[in-house]
């Protein structure tokens, strides 16, 4: 199977480079696979995702998603890319004076679906994530958990080849968390979507064979 | 309640900076001919002991525009009432030439100066009379009044941009999380901050409707009635359909630059 990410002696760092964060990294990702990236805190785990998504540049290597490599990556481009990806954040990034459908189909909006089509996608989305009844709410009027389920129904919304979460269960019960896990599990199983989460710890119930990467000492090392 | 609030907080500094360019154009368009006047209006007395021609003169000084003959017979008819033909013909022949002298362009009271200077330099030049205070004070004045009320315009229109500018930030707490948002998911520019252009573009309507309001009012209403010389006179002139146009191509240009400076600075994601 193909590689869905790949990164190739990848540097990153802030402030010019002044602050180097990930080192001289290499791994390859392929299509389908659940990915969890560990490490302590301040190691740079939320900066590769960031890589990812493509908000921070790559200071030296290749760090290549769907094809595009985000080191020389235009406008333009990385703009496209992102409407491929689904993103999922621990505070959840959900816009709060949209109601929970407008959320959800937040990126057919900017793919330019009709609203009837966006109207048939929210309740689909919304009845996977169980909360059909709260399309018309507003995000502060539901629970942490709840919040969160949005957040993965938006990243669902498009189908996206890879969903990259960053510590989507943190703020979450235990409860809630499996509910996430849950969906995303599906997801990867069912869409062959590849799933990069971040996360402080592995979760104790999980179903799927994964792979694990652990940040440290700036290296990106898998553990078998 | 909010929503108005929110609007008016844009509006009324963007109405301010309208009327200020609008009372700008205004004031240029119907002082301009008066000023125009003021200019051409002037004119120097000289007198001659023999006739002169322009030409005498332009070589004196460039500055000379033109050249009126006043007519001697009108002078001793004015101060040889009720004598005699015969004596009215010697004090005739004893008088000197008169001319009227207007100057081709503006010129400052030292340029007055140096002009009469030039002419005084002839010997067929008896007395040059510049009526330089007369002048100079009534040319000062009125480009003091221009001067204040462009200075006035000017303070209006920067305290109004301190408000507009207090505006923007309030937009970019209100707008920067959505476009943070859309920005992640890949939402081009137009996209994200459609939202915001939206809400501009109406207030900058509104806007240019207030101050286009406001000076038909002033054309049609008050001008009329006014009893000021120069607004009865220049009516026409108080507002014109053209600056419907200004007023709007500013306001939208505020509006852009506004917009933008929001928009780019709510790029990249918030931790």
């Amino acid at each position: 199977m193909s590689n869905v990410i790949s990164a190739s002696h990848l540097t990153l760092s802030y402030d010019n480079g002044s602050k180097e964060i990930i080192k001289d990294a290499n791994f390859n990702i392929k299509k389908g696979e659940f990915v969890f990236i560990t490490g302590p805190s301040g190691s740079g785990k939320s900066t590769l995702l960031k890589a990812l998504y493509g908000q921070l540049r790559p200071g030296e290597g290749s760090l290549i998603i769907g094809g595009h490599d985000l080191s020389s990556i235009r406008k333009g481009k990385l703009q496209e890319l992102r409407t491929h990806l689904g993103i999922i954040f621990q505070d959840y990034k959900l816009v709060n004076e949209w109601t929970v459908s407008k959320n959800v189909v937040l990126p057919l909006m900017i793919a330019g679906y009709s609203v009837d089509v966006q109207n048939i996608q929210a309740q689909r989305l919304l009845k996977h994530v169980k909360l059909s009844e709260h399309g018309d709410k507003f995000p502060l009027e539901l629970s942490g958990g709840e919040q969160q389920r949005v957040g993965v129904a938006r990243a669902l919304a498009k189908n996206p080849v890879v969903i990259l979460a960053d510590e989507p269960t943190g703020n979450l019960d235990d409860y809630s968390s499996n509910v996430i896990w849950d969906l995303m599990e599906n997801a990867c199983q069912q869409l062959e979507t590849t799933v990069l989460v971040v996360t402080h710890k592995i979760p104790t119930i999980f179903s799927l064979p994964y792979r694990h990467f652990i940040i440290e000492s700036k290296g990106v090392y898998e553990v078998h | 309640m909010k929503f108005i609030k929110n609007h008016l907080m844009f509006i009324l500094p963007l109405v301010t900076i309208l009327l200020g360019i609008e009372f700008y154009l205004v004031f240029d368009r119907t002082t301009d001919s008066y000023e125009k006047g003021l200019k051409e209006g002037y004119s120097m007395l000289v007198v001659t002991k023999k006739p002169a021609v322009l030409e005498d003169f332009k070589k004196l000084n460039p500055q000379v525009g033109s050249l009126e003959k006043i007519k001697r017979q009108n002078i001793v008819a004015e101060i040889a009432k009720g004598v005699n033909k015969g004596t009215q013909n010697e004090i005739l022949a004893a008088l000197p030439y008169f001319y009227n002298v207007s100057l081709q362009t503006y010129v400052d009271t030292a340029g007055l100066e140096k002009v009469k200077n030039d002419l005084e330099k002839d010997p067929n030049v008896k007395k040059v009379e510049t009526f330089g205070n007369a002048y100079s004070s009534a040319y000062k004045l009125f480009s003091f009044i221009k001067f204040t009320l462009k200075l006035f315009i000017g303070f209006m229109g920067i305290v109004s941009l301190f408000l507009i500018i207090k505006q923007m930030e309030i937009w970019k707490y209100a707008h920067k999380e959505r476009m943070q948002v859309m920005e992640i998911f890949g939402a081009p520019l137009m996209l994200r901050s459609g939202i915001l252009f939206k809400v501009a573009i109406m207030d900058a309507f509104v806007a240019t409707l207030l101050t286009s309001a406001f000076f038909l009012y002033i054309k049609f209403q008050w001008a009329a009635h006014s009893g000021i010389d120069i607004m009865m006179q220049k009516q026409e002139e108080l507002f014109i359909l053209s600056d419907i146009g200004i007023l709007l191509g500013s306001a939208l240009l505020i509006v852009i630059i506004a917009v933008y400076s929001v928009v780019f600075s709510s790029k990249g994601v918030q931790e």
